[in-house]
């Protein structure tokens, strides 16, 4: 079993050696192999309201030894034998550098010159494929992504981080000044405690990284007990790992802030709290659902007389975003279930009046105060007025 | 019958005329110089395409020569540039044309070149190239009006001892042919005729209004034409001949009842003079019998006037027969005025595109579309090596075996390809539009009557019959063309297998053994079954690809039954006419 290994407990080494034997006791009676993975795709997922993320169902996509797929199945075989020497030897690859990898391996040996790959896609597609295979995250065997977003800030927390070598790094994000801690390649082996006697009274993940950083400069981690994380649009491995890395260790309120779009609520908002269809293996520890919708919501239009915009069904990109809405309300399984009827809502307002508003827009209401957003801000969290 | 008289002159007179309005004044201008002032309306509307037409112009004319007189067409043309034209941006040009035609008289030479409407082809119902006898004269007008230089020509019958040159000029203001500097010479042919123009134009060699692009296509839309041309300083090219068989130039029909207005009906009507209109109805159509008449009867002629003089009908009589003669049901035209270049002379034709790989050709039984003959025929041919994966095929249109230049776009010939789903054949075609890929499609429609958009006869203008017809000649060779496709898929199938399992059973199988550290004797077993199982997929396939070739290789045999019966029946016809 790999030392680094992280997740489920899984023993990926002990795995891999079965599914080739079984693969091996296959071919010796002529019989063909046939490779097992999980469906990751919306029509296998389903919306558990206990533990509010999306799961996976039984259907499965079976790939079959067959001329066609025999260069599929062995560059597979071919990945698994360099992510297991990397599992071994502790060595941390991108997709990139994994591509380069093998890359390298067909260079030198001319016996795998066949299983070469001609773009960094069709090698990034064997990676996906073993890990739906094996039923782990890619990070378990070792290969990481730069994932963006998750820029941190909060003058109450200290992160430990237990680091590939065994050692331990310490970070106080209060001694960072306005620059951010961004959790990179697996926060759930951090651990947090608050600095001071108290932890912080919120964390508050906001869409815009740019308004994020802002609300900082502005002081208000410094006026508040609270942490402040930047999304940076849909939220990556990294940032849905860390906010319920936060969730669970500190259990404080999680707000969402962000626009009053359906981007925002099906892609983002969707994906931070419940996972995706895409990651239904991993959703359990990339999705944090106790994150709550603090606006911008329908009624804010209104109450703070906001700028809005129109979304026209003529324009091609906006009646691609309706159709998605719809598609989402037809089929995806979490705003089908009644525990969100708050955000379907929502969702259902934004194809109604075909109307979308972003999160600056608060800053008009008054446009001389800098520190606008946050009384907002906090005013909602306050008053309760929240969509979770 | 005043007015009808009017409309018949109207309908017989054509465009011989035109009336202009000065100061209150009607006067009449000859047709030369109508056309003088239009000359775009027959293809002279750029410096392009005045090269173009002149080339098209003189070759027509000496192929229609060549074959009415039996003669296996041998045409040289020479094109060059001699400096500057007379306006701006345009080049002096050089263009001959010499052939090996019948020659013509020195009294001729005026008249064809120089005089307009001046034909033996107007109106006969005949499928040739030339028909109205405006183009070659136009071509000689646009040379004397860019450089003030008529037509040089050298002719020569089998008659003369010696040939006759000089220069035909075209009298505007009187639409005559004017032959200046006669003399006769001594020429090393004996017969035929040499036409040379010196104009202002620009020579555009190759894409849709290309001399080259015309001489290729010429080249295989008459498969029994040598061809030779020297364009500026290259040397002379040659195309041989590929068929030794001179063409078979069909008979002149008389026009079907169902084709004509009531203004050209009357017209006919006058041309029998005292004949018993019984006879007019007879000999001044075809497909009218003793049951014909009768049916006209039927549907309101009266009996007695069928024995009256054709020119004693009054206006309600010419009416009323004309009327009864349009509501009664007649027999379909003759196909027989239409000209068929065949499956076989257009294999042989279609490989001078370049380095074809693959070939299909469908020549159709000659059909009738708005009452009247037509014959469509198809080739098409995939270029070998070409990397134009995502260009549109290439479209040559021929009318008449003339090549189509210009206004691809609003030609019934392409709107038919554009019809047809080639997805289903293997190609790729975005919607509404040409297929793509390496392609060459050459379809040609042959027919005495072709509707023209224009005088420059650059567009064919089809109904929705003759659309559909054209469509189904395509779809029958899109058939045989995917047929083709089909079987080298399977083939590349084939292939691709066998070499994946060459390749990568192997790596697999050793990968395999070091994760799972199996000993070698269980490595070795399942090698042998991995052999086995793609061993067996490789076998399906081939399966698949003998029975593709089979289909192929039984359509091939059809094809070539189809083509003996065609022979046969063919030779049976000239024993019995002998």
């Amino acid at each position: 079993m790999s030392k680094n290994k992280i997740g489920r407990n899984q023993d990926i080494p002990k795995l891999s050696k079965e599914l080739c034997l079984h693969m091996i006791k296959d071919l010796e009676k002529a019989k063909k192999p046939v490779l097992k993975a999980l469906k990751c795709s919306l029509d296998n997922a389903f919306y558990d309201a206990k533990t509010g993320y999306l799961t996976p169902g039984e259907k499965q996509v079976s790939t079959e030894l067959n001329v066609s797929s025999v260069q599929k199945m062995s560059r597979a075989i071919f990945y698994l034998e360099i992510l297991l020497e990397n599992l071994k030897s502790g060595a941390v690859r991108t997709k990139r550098e994994l591509y380069y990898v093998a890359k390298g391996l067909c260079k030198h040996d001319k016996k795998l010159k066949p299983l070469d790959f001609g773009s960094q896609e069709e090698s990034d597609s064997i990676i996906n494929f073993i890990c739906e295979l094996i039923e782990c995250y890619r990070e378990e065997i070792n290969c990481i992504a730069n994932d963006r977003g998750g820029q941190t800030y909060s003058n109450n927390l200290v992160v430990t981080e237990k680091l590939l070598d065994g050692t331990k790094a310490t970070v106080d994000l209060s001694s960072m000044g306005t620059s951010a801690f961004q959790p990179k390649n697996k926060p759930q082996s951090f651990t947090l405690k608050p600095k001071k006697s108290t932890k912080p009274k919120f964390c508050l993940i906001v869409e815009s990284e740019g308004t994020a950083n802002t609300l900082v400069a502005n002081g208000f981690i410094k006026r508040n007990n609270a942490i402040v994380m930047g999304a940076q649009g849909v939220p990556s491995n990294a940032v849905r790992s860390w906010a319920k890395c936060i969730s669970d260790q500190l259990k404080i309120p999680m707000y969402f802030f962000g626009d009053l779009d359906a981007y925002t609520v099906q892609n983002i908002y969707r994906t931070l709290k419940a996972g995706s269809a895409a990651s239904l293996l991993r959703n359990s520890d990339f999705s944090c659902p106790e994150v709550r919708f603090l606006g911008v919501l329908p009624k804010d239009i209104e109450k703070y007389d906001l700028s809005d915009y129109k979304v026209d069904p003529k324009d091609p990109k906006d009646a691609r975003t309706l159709k998605k809405a719809q598609d989402a309300l037809n089929n995806d399984p979490f705003f089908k279930d009644k525990k969100n009827k708050g955000v379907t809502q929502i969702l259902k307002w934004l194809l109604k009046h075909k109307r979308r508003c972003e999160q600056q827009a608060f800053i008009m209401v008054d446009p001389k105060d800098p520190i606008a957003i946050e009384k907002i801000i906090l005013e909602k969290i306050k008053k309760g007025d929240w969509i979770s | 019958m005043t007015s009808l008289s009017n409309a018949s002159l109207y309908a017989s007179a054509h465009i011989s005329f035109t009336l202009s309005f000065v100061k209150n004044k009607i006067t009449t201008s000859s047709t030369a110089e109508y056309f003088s002032k239009n000359l775009q309306q027959v293809g002279f509307s750029s410096a392009n395409k005045a090269v173009l037409t002149t080339l098209k112009e003189s070759v027509d004319n000496s192929l229609d020569a060549c074959e009415d007189a039996g003669i296996l067409p041998e045409i040289s043309v020479e094109i060059e540039k001699q400096g500057a034209g007379t306006h701006k941006n345009t080049d002096l040009i050089r263009l001959r044309v010499t052939d090996n035609g019948p020659g013509l008289s020195p009294d001729d030479l005026p008249r064809v070149y120089g005089e307009y409407l001046a034909s033996s082809k107007f109106g006969r119902g005949r499928a040739s190239r030339g028909q109205q006898g405006i183009g070659i004269s136009a071509a000689t007008t646009w040379a004397q009006l860019t450089s003030t230089r008529g037509a040089n020509i050298i002719s020569k019958t089998k008659k003369m001892r010696k040939a006759v040159s000089g220069v035909v000029e075209v009298d505007i203001k009187k639409n005559k042919g004017v032959f200046k500097n006669s003399k006769t010479i001594s020429w090393d042919r004996p017969h035929g005729v040499s036409v040379e123009f010196f104009f202002d134009g620009r020579l555009q060699l190759n894409g849709e209004g290309g001399v080259l692009t015309y001489l290729i296509g010429s080249s295989i839309v008459n498969p029994h034409l040598k061809l030779s041309y020297k364009i500026n300083d290259d040397d002379w090219i040659v195309f041989e001949r590929l068929s030794k068989h001179n063409i078979e130039i069909p008979p002149a029909v008389q026009p079907h009842p169902h084709t004509m207005k009531l203004g050209e009906y009357v017209g006919h009507l006058s041309l029998f003079g005292k004949a018993p209109f019984r006879n007019f109805l007879k000999k001044a159509f075809s497909r009218v019998s003793d049951q014909t008449i009768k049916a006209f009867v039927k549907n309101g002629i009266p009996k007695a006037l069928l024995n009256k003089a054709a020119n004693s009908l009054s206006n309600e009589d010419i009416k009323k027969t004309f009327s009864a003669i349009q509501n009664t049901d007649v027999m379909s035209p003759s196909t027989k005025s239409v000209l068929r270049i065949g499956e076989d002379a257009l294999s042989k034709s279609i490989q001078r595109v370049g380095d074809v790989d693959f070939f299909s050709v469908v020549s159709r039984k000659p059909k009738i579309c708005d009452a009247k003959p037509v014959v469509i025929e198809v080739a098409l041919a995939r270029l070998e090596n070409s990397k134009e994966e995502e260009k549109s095929v290439t479209v040559l249109r021929f009318a008449n075996r003339v090549p189509l230049q210009f206004d691809k776009s609003a030609c019934a010939i392409v709107k038919a390809i554009e019809s047809v789903n080639w997805r289903s054949y293997g190609l790729s075609q975005p919607r509404n539009s040409l297929p793509q890929g390496p392609y060459i499609f050459a379809i040609s429609l042959v027919s005495p009557f072709i509707k023209f958009k224009n005088a420059s006869k650059e567009t064919v203008d089809g109904s929705n019959e003759l659309v559909e017809e054209i469509r189904l000649a395509l779809m029958q060779a899109g058939q045989r063309l995917a047929r083709h496709i089909k079987r080298e898929k399977k083939e590349a199938e084939l292939e691709n297998k066998r070499r994946h399992i060459e390749q990568f059973g192997p790596i697999l199988i050793d990968i395999l053994g070091r994760i799972s550290k199996v000993p070698n004797t269980r490595l070795d077993k399942a090698r042998k079954g991995l052999m086995k199982i793609l061993g067996r997929d490789a076998d399906t396939t081939a399966a698949q690809l003998k029975l593709a070739e089979k289909k192929q290789a039984e359509a091939k045999i059809k094809a070539e039954e189809r083509a003996k019966k065609a022979a046969e029946s063919k030779t049976k016809k000239k024993k019995s006419k002998k």
